[in-house]
């Protein structure tokens, strides 16, 4: 398990400081406008009595810059589509009622902006499979625009008049339509959205040819679809309404058969064949049955998807530490046996060298076939001897017992080890200088390695500059490992295995490693030892 | 110091290893470089024969069945503290080699596969040392209690008149012990003495 991060220290002021968007948001934040309005105006060919519209992308584009720039931005979103409003004239200041019209427009944001806080923070702590990417990114798109409608009912419950919807039937129809349009908009819209950021900032090499497994898989997909949209098709020409169960069923199992992206363009084609009647002149009632069959297909979807890539993901993960622990319990045993060949090897050895050296110089005089041989036994003996000296200085290293290390030396060892993939990465690692009366107790490999692999975590995360440095304090030896990481944090391959090897080290010397990430971004590792004597 | 091989008084070494072919190459290699030398497998039982033949130098490895070497070692020297002692072994570490030398009294710590030169540089370093320790031995041994007294305090640079003054004694007694010393240890002043008692 890697280590858990700390929890974020929440004072009023930080909070303030960290809604400000930066400057390199803005970029973003112009082109949400941009894409904010484009898609609101977009919606209005399925609006209708009491809401806006029932399919509105504009919740979709929301939902994917909050996900991918952060709930900090949740103010700026807000108050950008404010200003949006009010350029389009939806929002008049002044005007009888602009108040509700902005509360209307900033509510929505607020909500979505909170929605994802909560999803993300909850999917940080959880121990289930909830909590494996893109799971979390699923429950935020279907939640948000639920917890939009909620935060709406009051105002259409309490003051009906602003919102000019009355009675229950418009009430409920009126939220139906909020929640189902919020929904296709996110559904539709976020993950390609996501996506293309994603593909933006981790560019990936080359796009690879399909396999012949992946076009089975598509050909398996088209066959399940077509085999529900002619279903549907038939039902619908017998006068028997349109069902949504086909195509509800179908989606499902492509997403839980091949993962999100496939879920989400069984969608986009399911609703590339319905939403061209709906924004037609239906009678309301029917649009919204219609759309709420479509909502309900397009959730089933890409909840089993992203169900699906978790589960995969998380099955992947699983089958890494496995073999990696396989690798490790390997190489233990081959170091075992190879110490115990050595020492197998050394006795035997030890004799025939002192014969083959006797045999060498009583027959010096002899026959010169048989001096010859002689020599080269003794030679090649001798040879060996060497040999096995020099292994069991280097592998049987560690039956040797703990003892007193100085730091200065540790740290010596450990940056001399890490400078080439330092080097390579282009990171720069600053040593302190450190005390050289700081020792400490322990396996001198052991130890390197664990600092070893804290130090390769700081380089693999970092943005260039590496701080290591070492104190004392009271009766423990104190070794911080500091690099500043830039805001993408998602999970390198191999990472976390590093962290657990070295925090497996440490507490076998009795000692603890923590890891504390500071408010400017600082993710600092500090590996604790007892100081040799202090517990005596 | 190496004793031509035809001398008769070759030194007595023991060689304790409980892997019986790499005694035996040792004890050989040993005697072809003028040692009297010999195998033992079990120290336990080279123990209850050492004190009617005790060695000048025994070569013993380390790791072994019921008596390792380091408890073998303690035990032959409250038989004889005169002998002299090199280790050898296949498991090799830092903590082992130091407490062979400055706990055990080791003379040198081997690595199995063993460096040839170095073993029998060790044990003619050995032979010589034990050879020293107990012609030492031999030549106080004759002295009297008062006798060792006055020899304690002579090599310690006192005069005459000072260790008379220590003692109680008069010079002049002082003087007659002082010459029965010389005349038992075989030595002919007071620098030979000085020598005598390092």
């Amino acid at each position: 398990m890697p280590l858990p991060p700390s929890p974020p220290r929440l004072s009023i002021g930080a909070v303030a400081g960290k809604t400000v968007p930066r400057l390199a948001d803005l970029p973003w934040l112009i082109g949400y406008a941009a894409a904010f309005a484009a898609a609101h105006q977009a919606a209005a060919g399925w609006g209708g009595q009491g809401f806006y519209s029932l399919l509105y992308p504009a919740a979709g584009v929301r939902l994917a810059l909050l996900w991918s720039r952060g709930p900090r931005l949740t103010l700026a979103v807000m108050a950008t589509e404010l200003i949006v409003q009010t350029i389009a004239g939806i929002i008049v200041p002044g005007q009888a009622g602009w108040l509700t019209a902005a509360n209307g427009v900033a509510r929505p944001a607020l909500t979505y902006g909170i929605v994802v806080w909560l999803v993300r923070h909850v999917a940080a702590r959880s121990q289930s499979s909830l909590g494996v990417a893109p799971m979390p990114l699923g429950l935020a798109a279907v939640t948000a625009p639920v917890a939009a409608t909620m935060a709406a009912l009051p105002w259409t419950l309490f003051s009906p008049e602003l919102t000019g919807v009355s009675g229950l039937r418009q009430t409920v129809a009126s939220l139906t339509g909020f929640v189902v349009g919020d929904l296709l908009g996110v559904l539709l819209i976020a993950p390609p959205l996501l996506w293309v950021v994603h593909a933006w900032q981790y560019r990936p090499r080359a796009l690879h040819r399909p396999t012949l497994r992946q076009l089975a898989g598509l050909a398996e997909a088209a066959v399940v679809l077509g085999a529900a949209i002619a279903a549907s098709t038939l039902l619908a020409e017998i006068g028997l309404g349109v069902p949504a169960a086909p195509a509800l069923l179908a989606v499902a199992w492509i997403g839980l058969r091949f993962g999100r992206t496939a879920g989400w363009c069984a969608i986009v084609i399911v609703a590339a064949i319905v939403l061209p009647f709906t924004a037609t002149d239906l009678p309301v009632a029917e649009r919204l049955a219609l759309h709420m069959s479509l909502a309900s297909i397009v959730v089933v979807g890409y909840l089993a998807g992203s169900f699906a890539d978790a589960q995969a993901r998380a099955q992947s993960d699983l089958s890494r530490r496995d073999r990696m622990l396989f690798q490790a319990e390997r190489l233990k045993t081959l170091r075992a046996m190879s110490v115990a060949v050595i020492h197998e090897i050394s006795q035997p050895l030890s004799t025939l060298a002192i014969e083959a050296k006797h045999l060498h110089e009583i027959t010096v005089a002899a026959d010169p076939d048989i001096a010859q041989t002689a020599a080269l036994i003794d030679r090649k003996a001798a040879a060996l001897s060497t040999l096995v000296r020099r292994l069991r200085r280097f592998g049987g290293r560690s039956v040797d017992e703990p003892s007193a290390l100085p730091l200065s030396a540790l740290v010596e060892t450990v940056t001399a080890l890490t400078r080439a993939e330092a080097r390579a990465a282009r990171v720069v690692v600053e040593v302190s200088p450190i005390d050289p009366d700081l020792v400490v107790f322990g396996q001198e490999i052991e130890l390197a390695q664990a600092v070893v692999n804290l130090v390769r975590n700081a380089v693999q995360a970092c943005d260039g500059r590496v701080a290591l440095s070492a104190h004392q304090n009271d009766d423990r030896v104190v070794v911080m490992v500091a690099n500043r990481c830039p805001d993408r944090r998602e999970a390198r391959p191999g990472m976390g295995v590093g962290a657990l090897v070295a925090r497996a080290i440490v507490e076998a010397h009795g000692g603890t490693v923590e890891r504390v990430t500071h408010a400017d971004g600082t993710i600092c590792a500090t590996l604790s030892l007892p100081r040799p004597g202090a517990e005596t | 110091m190496t004793l031509p091989a035809n001398q008769p008084d070759r030194a007595a070494v023991y060689v304790v290893d409980d892997d019986h072919d790499l005694g035996a190459a040792v004890a050989r290699l040993l005697c072809r470089h003028g040692h009297a030398a010999e195998p033992f497998l079990d120290p336990v039982m080279l123990l209850s024969v050492y004190a009617e033949a005790p060695a000048l130098c025994i070569v013993t490895d380390i790791m072994m069945g019921d008596l390792d070497g380091f408890g073998f070692a303690d035990r032959v020297r409250m038989i004889d503290p005169a002998v002299a002692i090199v280790f050898m072994t296949a498991w090799p570490t830092t903590a082992n080699a130091v407490d062979s030398v400055r706990r055990y009294g080791g003379l040198d710590y081997l690595e199995k596969p063993l460096d040839e030169t170095r073993l029998l540089s060790a044990v003619d370093e050995g032979v010589a040392w034990s050879r020293r320790q107990r012609s030492i031995r031999a030549r106080t041994a004759a002295l009297s209690a008062r006798e060792r007294q006055v020899f304690d305090l002579l090599v310690q640079g006192h005069s005459n008149k000072a260790v008379a003054d220590i003692l109680g004694l008069s010079p002049k007694t002082v003087e007659d012990h002082r010459a029965a010393i010389v005349a038992k240890t075989g030595t002919n002043g007071l620098a030979q003495l000085i020598a005598l008692a390092r």
